[in-house]
């Protein structure tokens, strides 16, 4: 099964950001966490709150609708996000 | 791999990946002619993604000034890529004289410090107070303000006066100079004698540092026994056991700002090749201030702009929280739904809803029905 950083990561990469510009666009959309956290995030070394891996997805979809794109990647509440939050004990991902 | 034949025979480079760190020996000594190559193998290593670097030298006097600017070249790209270059002379055993890695070091610390006294007025009263309350911007001024890309300059000046010092003949110490807010002071030094050469220049308000930071062109002491256009700074260099100066300019966007100064305890230690040198290596120096100057620039703005946009989304979830009694994510959730079903910017629909609050909107409420 991919991990949320798997996806994140590589949609990075596809959209051509690197990580200091994926954290500015992250931390313009209200962002938290710091730009290590979120390298941490995008290497699987630490795990995003459902809520930052929305704000990640979403700034990396504005970035592919910039380049003409639709929204490719999933957010948390998706129901085929392939990793189930801890934090949302609440949400039924099957 | 190694590099190496023909012309080249006497020059080789092997390469080594150890984790993210990519480790260059160098055999040989990396002159004019193949330099090139050395750049080149930057450029792969710093392409495929290895932001530690570490460059294994026979000894300090095997690389000579292209050689070091390509290496110094490729230290500004790693740097700026929040990598480091370590250098490691053999001939000393592990003599590191530099390693750096500040960018993603410098905005963690940045933003983790607290600073509540810089809140904006808006930010501290009604429905934004819960956001407001942790919000990092503050921080994130503090950072602008302080001019996040001074600790890169310090580190690749640093850079400059280690190489300067090693590879100028004669050099027994070598500084820069800049002048910052006004006022004129030492930002790399290669040790404390000579970081007491400049204060005595700054104090006594002469000097060839001085000379050459205000009028912006070089400036050579070759006898301090026989100077006399520094009255009352030249015995106190005597007395320091410093014989020659040789003060370079140092420009950003054509403009003087500091000098690159490199000592000697020896009169007359600077012939035309070491000026050469010196010049390269002033060259350089102004060259990372150049761009830092642009960096600073960009960066201030990107800044802003990201603040700016941060800031009208906080003001668009305060709304929606204290209309819907939402919390503080659902509320983003929300705006992200509109950008999302609308394929307009999150920040579109942010300052749309902060619009929506204004009795002469256009638009009274753009929230859908499923919003409202």
């Amino acid at each position: 099964m991919a991990r949320s950083s798997d996806v994140l990561d590589l949609s990075r990469q596809e959209a051509g950001l690197s990580h200091g510009e994926l954290w500015l666009r992250y931390f313009a959309l209200g962002g938290m966490s710091t730009a290590l956290e979120l390298e941490a995030f995008l290497y699987g070394a630490l795990e995003p709150s459902s809520h930052d891996h929305d704000v990640i997805a979403h700034a990396l979809n504005e970035r592919f609708v910039e380049l003409g794109g639709n929204h490719p990647v999933p957010y948390a509440e998706d129901g085929n996000h392939p990793v189930p939050y801890a934090e949302d004990g609440n949400r039924d991902d099957s | 791999m190694a590099v190496g034949s023909g012309p080249l025979a006497d020059f080789g480079i092997s390469a080594s990946f150890a984790g993210e760190r990519a480790i260059l020996g160098i055999r040989g000594d990396v002159d004019t002619a193949n330099a090139p190559v050395l750049g080149a193998l930057f450029d792969a290593v710093i392409a495929s993604g290895y932001p530690s670097v570490l460059m294994d030298l026979p000894d300090p006097d095997s690389i000579d000034a292209v050689g070091l600017a390509v290496t110094a070249g490729a230290a500004s790209r790693l740097v700026a890529l929040g990598g480091h270059l370590t250098i490691r002379f053999s001939s000393t055993g592990v003599a590191r004289i530099f390693d750096i890695g500040w960018m993603a070091e410098l905005i963690s610390r940045a933003l983790r410090g607290t600073s509540e006294d810089q809140l904006a007025p808006e930010q501290t009263t009604s429905e934004f107070a819960a956001v407001a309350a942790r919000d990092p911007a503050p921080n994130l001024r503090a950072v602008t303000g302080h001019s996040a890309s001074e600790d890169v300059v310090n580190g690749a000046l640093g850079l400059v006066v280690a190489l300067a010092r090693a590879t100028v003949g004669g050099a027994d110490g070598a500084s820069v100079t800049l002048r910052r807010r006004g006022q004129l002071a030492t930002v790399a030094a290669s040790d404390d004698t000579i970081s007491d050469m400049d204060a005595n220049q700054y104090a006594t308000g002469e000097g060839p540092c001085i000379d050459a930071t205000v009028e912006g062109r070089w400036f050579h002491a070759e006898s301090l026994e026989h100077e006399t256009r520094w009255p009352a700074f030249s015995p106190r260099a005597r007395s320091l056991g410093i014989s020659a100066i040789l003060s370079s300019p140092l420009l950003a966007n054509g403009q003087p700002v500091g000098a690159l100064n490199i000592y000697s305890r020896t009169a007359l230690a600077f012939a035309a090749k070491e000026q050469e040198l010196a010049a390269v290596f002033a060259a350089e120096a102004s060259r990372v201030l150049t761009a830092a100057l642009a960096l600073d620039d960009h960066m201030t703005e990107r800044l802003q702009e990201a603040l700016r946009t941060r800031e009208l989304i906080a003001e668009a979830q305060g709304v929606i929280m204290a209309r819907q009694g939402v919390g503080e994510n659902e509320a983003f959730d929300i705006l992200r739904h509109l950008s999302q079903t609308t394929n307009r910017s999150l920040r579109e629909r942010a300052e749309a809803v902060v619009a929506s609050t204004q009795p002469t909107a256009p638009n009274p409420d753009p929230l859908p029905p499923a919003a409202r």
